[in-house]
């Protein structure tokens, strides 16, 4: 098939030589199909995620995005194929959120343009299309967690990348932006565009994205569509504790939850000590 | 709203008429005053414009204007607009609004490279001995800021914060050291360099500077849309495609020789690099676009602005510009903290 937008091969990703935290990890993706990448903390997500922007560079391996290796493409080059959202930004010096979204536009000047009427007609349509162009003017920092992400996610969307990489995008929003985050990103797909992404909230994650990457121990343990990875055999295996995976007869949708560990029961004993009323 | 949204239409005729207060008053005030009349009588004859023509100008208000007064303002415009626009870019490079040019050892080399030159001695054999020697201080100290620094290729930027902070003691240090074996009269001339001015500051200091500091700016103000960039951080910067290491390392060798240039015509000049960007960011807003443009301004005129008031609120003593800047400036500053403050709540 030549509709492949993301080939790797064989690739090992870590932060220090030696030190894999991803391990000869193999995979396709096809022009739009929205892939969650769930997993514990720690298992390498959000490296994975790195290394295949270029970020970190990888320990051995070869990632090709559209038929070219991105070893070989020019930082401009790279951020004409791929966005990046990454987690946890700090934005500081008081930038409104026009001034951030314009920043998507970069990759598309030479060093010497400026902004031309259609970077701004983008900037705006991809703040419009995320609700946030009647905060255009307001500070970012300024803004309650799910405005900025929003204005975030409309940088992203002004880079007019045919790839899309999110970082834990829906993580500390309330339900509703949750899922628009969500939304969005399938209504992309829909249309075209390739969208990867580190998720926590894995019943969203089923529900919206076209395939699941279950991350673990520095490999990928399961890779296909939601129904097919999430089992409670994969995700116990996977997080280390029991997990239960049930599906809910009323919405459809998928329902996780964990069974307290093993030693739950040893924890209790310290309840005293830590709310102050075990003196006697 | 936001503070710091004034539009151009306002801030630009501010700046402007500032600016050229500010230099009148620096051509007008000092040791003798000058009517106006006369200040631009002399400007018309000197460039040839048929204006004015029957103002009579003494020939003593005319090397004073022409001679002493003219460089040094032109000096005092220079250095200031130098300091504002590369504080801005190495608040920019840092993503940090607390670092100021000097950051990265550009004082402290400088101060070694001049006490070197005093203590030797050929600070004497020419006007430009202690200013190149400061030169090739400043330089050397940001060079060997940036290698102790720098591991693999890359430049970690809190890494370089920290380095240049450790240089500037041990240089501060090397000073000290050299000091303390100088006589009295040495130290003397020395601490006179320390504390920046712009007294005696002639022709030839003007066209000493004049190339490395406006080519600089020129510069800084075609990588305005960069800086909007990179001061959102690494990871920011690079994932829309800028090659971070190249324009940081450009930006800081631009900035740092402009600092350099600047603190060697007139001395160690603090507050003007920290803090008119800060002004400037309060009053303009965080686009690099309006702010450079409009620190260069600003720095330009505070520190003529400054060094005119330092001629006169003690007179016959002349207070020099260093104390001054300091003196002027925090309390508006602070005074601008708090308003912001306010507005932000």
């Amino acid at each position: 098939m030549n509709d492949v937008v993301l080939a790797v091969e064989g690739l090992s990703a870590g932060y220090q030589k030696n030190i894999n935290i991803l391990a000869d990890v193999s995979f396709a993706v096809r022009q739009g199909e929205m892939v969650g990448l769930i997993g514990p903390n720690g298992a390498g997500k959000s490296t994975l995620l790195k290394t295949l922007r270029g970020l970190l560079e990888p320990l051995s391996g070869r990632v090709e995005i559209e038929g070219s290796e991105t070893s070989n493409l020019s930082s401009r080059e790279f951020a004409c194929e791929v966005a990046y959202l990454q987690q946890d930004i700090e934005i500081s010096f008081g930038y409104s959120a026009r001034e951030i979204v314009m920043t998507g536009r970069y990759p598309h000047l030479h060093w010497w343009e400026k902004e031309s009427d259609e970077d701004i007609r983008i900037a705006d349509a991809c703040m419009a299309y995320t609700g946030v162009q009647d905060l255009a003017e307001r500070p970012v920092h300024m803004m309650s967690g799910g405005q900025r992400q929003r204005v975030l996610l409309a940088k992203v969307l002004a880079q007019q990348t045919p790839l899309l990489f999110l970082d834990e995008p829906a993580t500390g929003l309330d339900i509703f932006y949750q899922e628009e985050i969500f939304r969005f990103c399938r209504e992309l797909c829909d249309r075209g565009k390739t969208v990867l992404m580190v998720v926590h909230e894995i019943s969203l994650a089923s529900k919206f994205c076209s395939r699941l990457m279950l991350v673990g121990g520095g490999r990928i343990i399961s890779d296909g569509p939601p129904s097919m990875v999430m089992t409670s055999e994969n995700l116990s295996h996977c997080y280390g504790v029991p997990v239960r995976v049930v599906q809910n007869p009323m919405t459809g949708s998928v329902e996780v939850f964990t069974e307290p560990p093993p030693d739950a029961g040893r924890r209790a004993l310290l309840l005293d000590t830590i709310l102050g009323r075990g003196k006697a | 709203m936001r503070v710091g949204n004034l539009p151009n239409a306002i801030v630009l005729p501010i700046l402007t008429v500032a600016f050229l207060g500010a230099v009148f008053l620096s051509m007008a005030c000092g040791q003798i005053d000058i009517p106006t009349e006369n200040i631009l009588a002399t400007f018309c004859r000197s460039v040839g414009l048929p204006f004015l023509s029957e103002v009579p100008v003494t020939p003593e208000q005319e090397t004073v204007l022409l001679h002493i007064r003219l460089p040094r303002t032109l000096v005092g415009l220079m250095v200031g607009a130098g300091l504002g626009t590369s504080g801005v870019v190495m608040q920019g490079i840092f993503s940090n609004p607390l670092a100021d040019p000097g950051v990265i050892g550009v004082s402290s080399g400088a101060a070694v490279g001049a006490v070197a030159a005093i203590a030797f001695g050929f600070s004497e054999t020419s006007l430009f001995a202690l200013p190149i020697s400061a030169l090739c201080g400043a330089l050397a100290a940001v060079i060997l800021t940036v290698f102790l620094a720098m591991r693999h290729g890359k430049i970690p930027m809190m890494t370089l914060l920290l380095a240049g902070v450790v240089v500037g003691m041990m240089l501060g240090a090397v000073t000290a050291g050299i000091l303390t074996v100088l006589s009295e009269q040495i130290i003397h001339q020395y601490l006179f360099w320390t504390i920046g001015g712009l007294d005696y500051r002639r022709w030839d200091h003007v066209i000493m500077g004049v190339g490395p500091i406006l080519g600089g700016i020129a510069v800084m103000l075609l990588m305005a849309r960069h800086l909007n960039v990179l001061v959102l951080g690494d990871v920011e910067a690079r994932a829309v495609g800028m090659p971070v290491a190249k324009y940081r390392l450009g930006l800081l060798a631009v900035a740092s020789l402009v600092t350099a240039t600047g603190v060697c015509i007139s001395g160690n000049i603090g507050f003007v690099g920290l803090v008119v960007p800060h002004m400037m960011r309060l009053i303009v807003g965080p686009d690099h676009r309006r702010l450079l443009p409009s620190s260069l301004l600003a720095g330009g005129t505070f520190l003529v602005f400054c060094d005119a008031v330092g001629r006169v609120i003690a007179y016959p003593t002349e207070v020099r510009v260093g104390i001054m800047t300091a003196f002027i400036g925090t309390p508006y500053f602070l005074w601008l903290l708090r308003r912001s403050r306010n507005t932000m709540q």
